[in-house]
């Protein structure tokens, strides 16, 4: 299941003046989409293991990549969620 | 008429660009060798337009409005805007071939397919990486883009039988030209996925074993069966099928294969056996 919303934001991020604006300061453009509190949350927790299971895996590693987590970070992570997903 | 003057595969990966420096020297020196073996080869070729077969990694469409096969049918394409790309890649457009497309999406609508067709395509990394690290002479590009990324898949009988459409299609394009094809993309790999990392290199030299021994119906069994299990990565092998139809299941020579950790992708480099231009 995708969230589109969720998959938006990740998409638009991918244009680097966007990129930078959401680095700078998250709360005024996650402002402008329309996110569950649930997804949000997620958002702002970086939260691997929610947000995979509502975009598709390149977005999510794009996301991630854009938001300036560590790559050795990111593969930990993803690859924890394994575990969760059964 | 034109002629069939090359088919190849090669894999791409953005690891390959942002992170070449962590590459391990032999590994450099294996994924260069087999990107400048292509690039020989191709630039030998003495080719006029260059098609590739390669997936959109979100650059082009959304899941909004997201084709299963869309051809770049303009004069120009925009080139790479992945800002690491962007920083390797001297090209901001890259020439398109108008006519050579135009005939494509026809001779694809009399055979059945309904492609999409975009005026101004963006190329990205998936396009970008093969030309650029085999150093392949500027020449003008018909992008088709399968979605490789995002679920429903085009079956990869499918694929086959749009390679089989596209030669026809290289060879009653009118004119004296040399056209060649490019798939991009594969072997297994995993992005975004609790397997990222793995490397399926059993699973890929079966693969590779595959396609140099010719016989489509086995590929494609094989690739149906276990292409879900290898990587979501691993279906840009899609467009290795499609370039396997264009050679009429011919068997191809492996230029290369690596696995290579660093870059998290199974690497493969392929040129099909054509008969006097293989």
């Amino acid at each position: 299941m995708r969230d589109y919303q969720l998959s938006r934001l990740f998409f638009d991020l991918q244009d680097p003046a966007k990129a930078a604006e959401f680095r700078a300061a998250r709360a005024p453009v996650l402002d402008r989409y329309a996110l569950k509190p649930e997804v949000r949350a997620a958002v702002e927790a970086d939260d691997v293991a929610s947000l995979s299971r509502l975009v598709n895996p390149y977005l999510l590693r794009f996301y991630f990549l854009v938001a300036g987590m560590p790559d050795d970070e990111f593969l930990r992570r993803i690859r924890a969620t394994g575990a969760d997903h059964g | 008429m034109a002629e069939l003057a090359g088919v190849y595969a090669a894999s791409h990966g953005p690891l390959i660009i942002r992170k070449w420096r962590s590459v391990t020297p032999g590994h450099q020196q294996a994924l260069g060798s087999a990107f400048a073996e292509l690039g020989r080869r191709i630039n030998a070729a003495r080719i006029d337009a260059l098609v590739i077969i390669s997936p959109d990694h979100w650059v082009n469409f959304f899941i909004d409005n997201l084709p299963t096969i869309c051809i770049g049918v303009g004069d120009t394409h925009g080139g790479p805007n992945e800002p690491w790309m962007m920083e390797e890649f001297p090209h901001r457009t890259l020439p398109g071939h108008p006519q050579l497309a135009r005939h494509i999406l026809d001779t694809a609508l009399e055979s059945g397919f309904e492609p999409s067709v975009s005026h101004r395509m963006i190329l990205d990394h998936g396009f970008c990486i093969p030309l650029l690290k085999a150093g392949i002479a500027p020449l003008p590009i018909v992008p088709i883009v399968f979605n490789d990324i995002e679920p429903p898949f085009p079956t990869v009988a499918r694929c086959y039988a749009w390679g089989e459409m596209l030669a026809r299609a290289i060879v009653s394009m009118p004119g004296d030209m040399r056209v060649g094809v490019l798939g991009s993309g594969g072997l297994s790999h995993s992005v975004g996925e609790a397997t990222m990392g793995l490397i399926e290199e059993e699973f890929d030299r079966e693969c590779l074993a595959h396609f140099q021994r010719g016989d489509p119906a086995g590929l494609c069994a094989f690739l149906s069966q276990r292409l879900p299990l290898v990587g979501n990565g691993a279906s840009e092998i899609r467009n290795w099928v499609a370039a396997h139809g264009v050679a009429g299941g011919r068997g191809f020579e492996l230029i290369g294969y690596s696995a290579v950790p660093e870059v998290i992708v199974g690497c493969g480099f392929a040129a099909w056996n054509l008969g006097t231009h293989g």
